[in-house]
């Protein structure tokens, strides 16, 4: 019978488990033991207490921020503000824009129609898409190794890595959400796994040699980077034509 | 509620800034509960208070009404509590008062016990989760505050710091065995 995890235990501990971990924890006898301490050390993490504010608290608050807040400019709401004649003028002017932009929208479809038809058919755009993705993992690629061979205490190179990790977390966000949207659950995991890894070095106040150290050991970015290599190639196939249509689909 | 957050946002924005102020009057205490909670420090707290607030009304345009003003200025908070605790300088600072003396930045009282060495005990304790708690890193810090403190879901967490679900749980779990650790000794089981 496999036993379960800390992380398993910690769940069950905030409400969060599985039914079968839930069924696992009453049928095992060392499970709920070590649940059970589990329990007793977290419990033991008194709440920090809070010094009490008084009743007028918000009150002061508004008092020092008020001075400091510019009211936005009234808008002229309800239809009211249509009745007078700017509005009928700014109505008037976007009809003849809006007319204008329609019949020279289709003089125009006419003459790209046929690039346009090829440049739109979903092969081509899962191809931009994909080329984009390659981009990206390279990039996390390049990260990676430089974080596990970074040892250095020059905070310079820190700094730098720092850097780097904050604008592909940026990405690497968008690029997991539309994945497990598309149902790609492979691309999806390892990309949330690297979200972790990417943000831990992003919000570090103070990277160093340590720090990146114990990044390196608690969340095995060795494994990371196997994946996005596996990835990497993977989405690289399909790039170049030679992948199935199954697989990295965003 | 979320109806008169949202009249009230509306007539913010229509030039009415007076009306601002019902909203901060309400929300006040708890942004800073959970400031504080973030940061241990209770100057640092009222600054958040401050700022979170300010930069609601400055992208006030942005809030939809999707969700409760409360809630939405709760995330501006706890992003500026950890913007703050991310910050060297002030990460500097904390490492310089464990070092010294880590007493006086505190924030756990101790039982009110008439057994002195109880007393000294819990004190004894709450001096190291204090310091067990600086050790982590904002994220996991805020993760586990928001998780433990705060009772927040994981799905709440994750939204709240902008993150993935898994990435919320992962840091909530590492914050767990930090702290369980660091507080082993003391307690005398693992």
């Amino acid at each position: 019978m496999k036993h379960l995890s800390e992380d398993e235990l910690i769940e069950q501990y905030y409400g969060e488990a599985t039914s079968a971990a839930d069924a696992h924890l009453k049928a095992c006898r060392e499970c709920s033991a070590q649940y059970a301490k589990l329990s007793r050390s977290v419990d033991a993490i008194g709440p920090v207490a809070v010094p009490l504010r008084r009743a007028d608290y918000g009150e002061s608050v508004w008092e020092r921020l008020s001075p400091e807040l510019i009211p936005y400019q009234k808008k002229v709401a309800g239809w009211r503000g249509w009745a007078n004649w700017r509005a009928v003028a700014l109505l008037v002017g976007c009809t003849m824009v809006l007319a204008t932009v329609f019949l020279g929208g289709r003089y125009w479809e006419r003459v790209i129609t046929k690039k346009a038809n090829i440049a739109s058919t979903p092969q081509a755009k899962q191809r931009v898409v994909l080329v984009v993705l390659t981009d990206h993992l390279d990039r996390t690629e390049r990260l990676l190794v430089q974080l596990e061979h970074a040892g250095s205490k020059d905070q310079a190179d820190n700094a730098q890595l720092q850097s780097e990790a904050r604008e592909l977390l940026a990405s690497n966000r968008l690029y997991r959400v539309t994945a497990s949207n598309e149902g790609d659950p492979q691309l999806a995991g390892s990309l949330d796994r690297l979200e972790g890894v990417l943000a831990e070095i992003a919000n570090d106040p103070k990277l160093t040699a340590s720090d990146i150290d114990r990044v390196r050991d608690d969340m095995n970015t060795k494994g990371i980077l196997f994946e996005i290599r596996v990835l990497r190639a993977r989405s690289s196939d399909q790039v170049s034509g030679h992948g199935a249509a199954k697989g990295a689909t965003i | 509620m979320q109806g008169s957050d949202h009249s009230i946002a509306r007539a913010v924005l229509a030039g009415d800034k007076e009306a601002y102020g019902a909203l901060v009057r309400a929300h006040s205490a708890t942004v800073f509960r959970v400031a504080f909670r973030i940061t241990g420090n209770e100057a640092d707290a009222e600054e958040i208070v401050q700022e979170a607030f300010l930069r609601g009304y400055q992208r006030l345009e942005s809030y939809q009404g999707h969700s409760t003003f409360g809630t939405w200025i709760y995330r501006i908070a706890v992003n500026c509590a950890l913007n703050r605790i991310s910050r060297p300088g002030i990460e500097a600072e904390y490492r310089h008062g464990e070092e010294s003396d880590p007493a006086e930045k505190t924030v756990q009282v101790a039982a009110q016990d008439a057994d002195p060495e109880r007393m000294l005990l819990s004190k004894e304790i709450g001096v190291a989760q204090d310091v067990a708690m600086r050790r982590l890193t904002p994220t996991e810090k805020s993760a586990f505050v928001l998780r433990h403190f705060e009772e927040r879901s994981t799905s709440e967490i994750a939204d709240v710091l902008n993150i993935a679900p898994n990435a919320a749980k992962q840091a909530v779990f590492r914050a767990v065995q930090k702290l369980r650790r660091e507080l082993a000794p003391l307690r005398g089981n693992a």
